[in-house]
């Protein structure tokens, strides 16, 4: 028999209360981890999508640039075009190595549940992206894109679609029209999965918006040089928007700092209310438990004897819920990141809640220095109760 | 404690209690004087002030005056000042109680209850605990909890509990009461043959018919140790 195990038999005496306060104590761990576990993903996440796009600039139409740039990354329909012929005079400047060119318009399918989104593109994009690959593993060439019905279909959107086959039709009733899949891209993680990619030129036409393109991603022969070709491409172009991608970043990270700090401070307040649950179930069982410790007082035990004990039971309360509660949080965080997904601007593809050790650690170790604080109290509560007293208690 | 020794000396204790601006005198000078081996009764009526001397010779309490030596021990008088420390010490290693109503812990087996006092010593003993159990007749009863004894056994376990720190003194407040004539017997058979192996065994009672197993009866009445 040690003290230790008489303090996880007395946790036994009323089981259901004690079961409620590890609850109480797992939930607000739980809400802990999960935001701490959050934010590292969500971080992660988002720069590692960033840096796969390989674009350092972003040139969109005037308006909110972070909104444009999520509606580009994200796929969704853009107010207001640019001319097309501002991609030359873009390329010609001196620090870009490529400048792309898409057009990007969305159709709504209620019936089906979805919006496929089309990207007109053409042999610029494919040198942008030049990690793409086809099923074979080579790169897509500029022949895909060549004919007028041409569709190159990204790897979701060919799962939507149900199509496997290089030469399947695809019928697009909303504008009338037919295309030929001429390739299906290999998985990139990104946003571009998603799409249905066809020539320019021909989204131009289809969607009765010639020469106009909705944005133009640049890539920069030296992306340290981001905020002075930004600089210069403002002043060239009044009726453009820059987006500086690193900046964009920092930006939205900076919003979800702001939350963060909102939501940590809710969730401390949580910890302080199951903190006082823990000090009123300690409470509690001291008070019913008086002549208990009168009787372990005559065998024996001294004060420090009860203080340790009782201050023992809360330290097992707390850690028991502590460590329930990243388990909690573990099980439950794809429910929690699918929740999330649907308020967070810029949500990256891959998982953003991410299992971080050290923030688990960081966790347990909080609400056990909670715990143990909440249990000061009732450990001196009992300690200093006087023996004779104690059993003369009922 | 050496040989020859009481386990308890008492002389002219004295416990006076303030209970609001009341003062109660509970002891009024009493002399007990216990050696090893003896069985002796404390016996009164409630109120009598039996616990309070219960409570004075195990170390529970401090009398307001008198003199107080506990297995060797000097307790009060004599210019003893023992710590808080040193009492806990000395009802740890020199003296074990039987309550009225057990006082066993719920839930722990009776394994397990019997080992309690050996926490505060850091010693684990399942072999003696085994032991006691077997010898107090409940070799079969070893992993149930006190919701699944009798009384009888539950103040067996009890019995078995204030053994494990082998000590000099059992003190016993009503060990009785709430057992039936039968386990009663038995029970009071287990004390006097604890008593036989050396153990001074000092119980308090209301009960005269207990008086007739002990080696010494001492009558208390109104703080008083009556002449007989």
């Amino acid at each position: 028999m040690t003290l230790m195990r008489l303090a996880l038999r007395s946790l036994l005496l009323r089981p259901a209360r004690t079961v409620l306060t590890i609850i109480s104590v797992a939930a607000s761990v739980a809400v802990l981890f999960s935001l701490l576990a959050f934010n590292t993903g969500y971080q992660k996440g988002l720069r590692n999508q960033l840096q796969q796009m390989g674009v350092h600039l972003m040139v969109v139409p005037i308006g909110c640039p972070y909104e444009a740039a999520s509606l580009v990354l994200k796929g969704g329909e853009i107010e207001g075009y640019l001319d097309e012929r501002i991609v030359d005079d873009i390329a010609r400047l001196e620090g870009v190595a490529i400048a792309a060119p898409s057009l990007m318009h969305a159709i709504v399918r209620p019936e089906d549940g979805r919006t496929d989104i089309y990207l007109g593109i053409d042999q610029r994009q494919l040198d942008l992206k030049n990690w793409w690959r086809l099923g074979d593993g080579s790169k897509p060439s500029p022949d895909l894109l060549a004919s007028d019905d041409a569709l190159l279909l990204g790897y979701d959107a060919a799962l939507i679609e149900k199509r496997e086959a290089v030469g399947e039709k695809i019928w697009v009733p909303e504008i009338d029209s037919e295309f030929t899949v001429t390739g299906i891209l290999e998985p990139t993680g990104t946003q571009d999965d998603g799409f249905f990619y066809l020539p320019l030129a021909t989204a131009q036409r289809k969607f009765n918006l010639p020469a106009q393109i909705t944005a133009v991603q640049v890539r920069l022969s030296d992306p340290s040089q981001a905020a002075e070709v930004g600089d210069r491409l403002e002043q060239l172009f009044a009726n453009a928007e820059v987006i500086r991608m690193e900046e964009l970043l920092g930006s939205m990270t900076a919003l979800m700092d702001s939350a963060r700090a909102l939501i940590l401070a809710i969730v401390a307040v949580v910890i302080a209310i199951s903190a006082v649950g823990v000090l009123n179930t300690m409470l509690m069982s001291v008070f019913e438990r008086t002549r208990e410790i009168g009787v372990l007082r005559a065998t024996g035990a001294s004060r420090l004897h009860i203080f340790s004990l009782v201050w023992t039971e809360t330290l097992a309360l707390t850690a028991v819920g502590g460590i329930g509660g990243i388990a909690l949080a573990a099980v439950a965080s794809r429910g929690v990141e699918a929740v999330i997904r649907q308020f967070v601007p810029l949500a990256p593809r891959e998982s953003m809640t991410e299992f971080d050790p050290q923030a688990a650690v960081i966790c347990v170790l909080a609400v056990l220095c909670v715990g143990l604080a909440a249990g000061v109290y009732p450990a001196l509560r009992a300690a200093s109760i006087r023996t004779i007293e104690a059993l003369r208690s009922e | 404690m050496n040989d020859g020794e009481y386990v308890i000396q008492a002389r002219d204790l004295v416990k006076t209690y303030t209970v609001g601006k009341r003062r109660v005198e509970a002891l009024r000078g009493i002399d007990v004087s216990l050696a090893p081996g003896e069985f002796a009764v404390l016996l009164g009526p409630s109120g009598a002030g039996k616990t309070t001397t219960l409570n004075l010779v195990g170390c529970l309490d401090l009398p307001t005056s008198g003199d107080l030596t506990v297995a060797g021990h000097p307790i009060s008088g004599n210019g003893a000042r023992p710590t808080e420390a040193a009492l806990d010490l000395l009802r740890r290693q020199h003296i074990g109680f039987i309550f009225a109503d057990f006082n066993l812990l719920l839930t722990l087996t009776a394994m397990e209850n019997v080992q309690v006092p050996l926490i505060w010593r850091d010693a684990t003993a399942p072999g003696r605990a085994r032991q006691l159990l077997e010898r107090v007749g409940l070799a079969h009863r070893l992993t149930h909890r006190p919701d699944e004894l009798s009384g009888g056994e539950m103040q067996r376990v009890a019995v078995a509990r204030a053994l494990i720190n082998q000590p000099d003194l059992l003190l016993a407040d009503e060990p009785t009461a709430n057992l039936d004539t039968r386990t009663r017997d038995e029970i009071l058979e287990l004390l006097a043959e604890l008593s036989t192996e050396g153990v001074a065994v000092l119980l308090a009672t209301h009960d005269h018919e207990l008086a007739d197993r002990a080696d010494t009866v001492l009558r208390i009445e109104d703080g008083v140790i009556a002449d007989d």
